[in-house]
């Protein structure tokens, strides 16, 4: 009886990974500060083991937002009426819009005899004025007999269709179609040091190539001139990442865990950042579990980013948007998940996001999960 | 030269973590849901990812799938 016992553990154990059919329904409320974004998005995940070969899990969010965001407009009026009148100031404000996204993916795990998995999958996203279709490979090789060590390669491709207005250039409002690619590849290694720890680390590669401009923002050229205007934002169409990604995670004790990420990124439009990332996971009773994390970020500015009114001039390349300037951000997370039964669970979690910028945001989810 | 000392720690800390070999029957402790990498809820993780895909430079890191956004 207790070896049967035992190696049922060792069974569940071995691969690590909770294989579960299960059906979860999430809801996010997103909230930034100033009356600026905000998002509403319901979820729906679905898990389900074909065999003990094969698992699919599908994935369906659908996003409402709505809000404002900044950008710079001009006091006397917007796009085309401002299009090289040097008589009108701008200003830097918000820009009010409404959206809706529906995104959906699917990944297939194959497992093979030597318990090798592989996984494809397919993610689409759609937006009045983007669209996004990618898909991924992944294949995890564990390179020893008691599975504590494995090797992972991956690689996605991601192909954009973007919608872009003609407020400034010549004010005529019209859209045109641009298009952007994104490869991806990584390599990892995951480690189990002990019988109560393990540690992964990873290193990623990233090409965007293609329209890579925000076509929502914009920016201010020869504002000292009689030819003042506003204009595009403008960037590079390609843009080269790479980055390292190191992840450990122990049980302090029999209840809590612990676990601590850094990530370091680079790119050639000479934005590098640093992510850290704290979590703890403490169970209370057999049912309650709690977390808190901590998650700091810091990152530099795009080479071509500036926020003042009277900097561009006539730069190639020219971007106001605060997302490519210099800033770090603080994440803290809380989060309660209770057992009902085997089956049903519950889970609540509440967020705070807080930007040097000024930007302040509140994330609430709330979801339950059926395990089958 | 800061990302030296952040690299520099990052060697250290996997140099310092030795590892030894752990039996599957002794896995019991990895395999609860508090020792998983993606939380207790993955699809939790994922909203998060989104947020910060949205409002920061920079990503990747975490696996090689998930959509793109035209995110203001």
């Amino acid at each position: 009886m207790q070896l049967s016992k035992i190696t049922a553990i060792a069974i569940i154990a071995s691969s690590m990974v909770q294989a579960e059919n299960y059906v979860s329904v999430e809801f996010l409320q997103y909230d930034e500060s100033d009356s600026r974004v905000s998002v509403s998005a319901p979820s729906l995940s679905i898990s389900h083991d074909i065999g003990t070969d094969y698992n699919i899990k599908a994935d369906f969010v659908h996003d409402a937002v709505s809000g404002a965001t900044p950008t710079w407009r001009s006091d006397t009026g917007s796009g085309a009426s401002s299009r090289g009148d040097s008589s009108s100031d701008y200003s830097y404000g918000n820009q009010e819009f409404d959206e809706e996204r529906n995104a959906g993916s699917i990944l297939l795990t194959t497992r093979f005899d030597n318990r090798d998995e592989l996984y494809t999958g397919i993610d689409y996203s759609r937006e009045s004025d983007f669209d996004s279709k990618s898909v991924s490979v992944e294949y995890m090789h564990y390179t020893d007999s008691s599975h504590n060590q494995s090797v992972s390669v991956g690689a996605s491709y991601a192909y954009n269709e973007i919608l872009s207005y003609d407020y400034y250039d010549t004010g005529s409002g019209a859209s045109q179609k641009e298009t952007s690619s994104s490869i991806n590849a990584e390599i990892g290694l995951s480690q189990v040091l002990d019988a109560k720890s393990s540690v992964k680390v990873a290193g990623f590669v990233i090409s965007d190539d293609g329209y890579l401009n925000n076509p929502h923002a914009s920016v201010i050229r020869n504002y000292k001139t009689s030819n003042r205007r506003q204009a595009g934002d403008k960037r590079p169409d390609t843009r080269l990442a790479y980055g390292a990604d190191v992840k450990y995670i122990r049980l302090l004790t029999d209840d809590l865990s612990y676990q601590i990420g850094y990530r370091f990124y680079d790119d050639d439009w000479d934005i590098s950042s640093h992510t850290i990332n704290n979590d703890v996971y403490y169970k209370v009773t057999d049912n309650l579990t709690l977390g808190a994390g901590v998650r700091y970020y810091a990152q530099t500015e795009a080479n071509f980013y500036n926020k003042e009114k009277d900097f561009f001039t006539n730069e190639e390349f020219a971007s106001s948007d605060e997302r490519l300037s210099d800033f770090d951000a603080l994440t803290y997370k809380a989060s309660v998940d209770y057992k009902f039964s085997d089956k049903v669970s519950f889970n609540l979690g509440g967020e705070f996001y807080t930007q040097s910028t000024g930007l302040d945001a509140t994330l609430f989810t709330t979801g339950v999960k059926y395990r089958y | 030269m800061m990302r030296l000392i952040l690299l520099s720690l990052s060697g250290l800390l996997l140099m310092g973590c030795s590892s030894k070999e752990v039996k599957p029957w002794e896995k019991e402790n990895l395999a609860q849901d508090i020792m998983q990498y993606g939380g207790l809820h993955p699809e939790v993780k994922k909203f998060e990812a989104h947020v910060y895909f949205s409002k920061e430079a920079s990503r990747g890191g975490s696996g090689v799938g998930g959509g793109g956004c035209g995110c203001n």
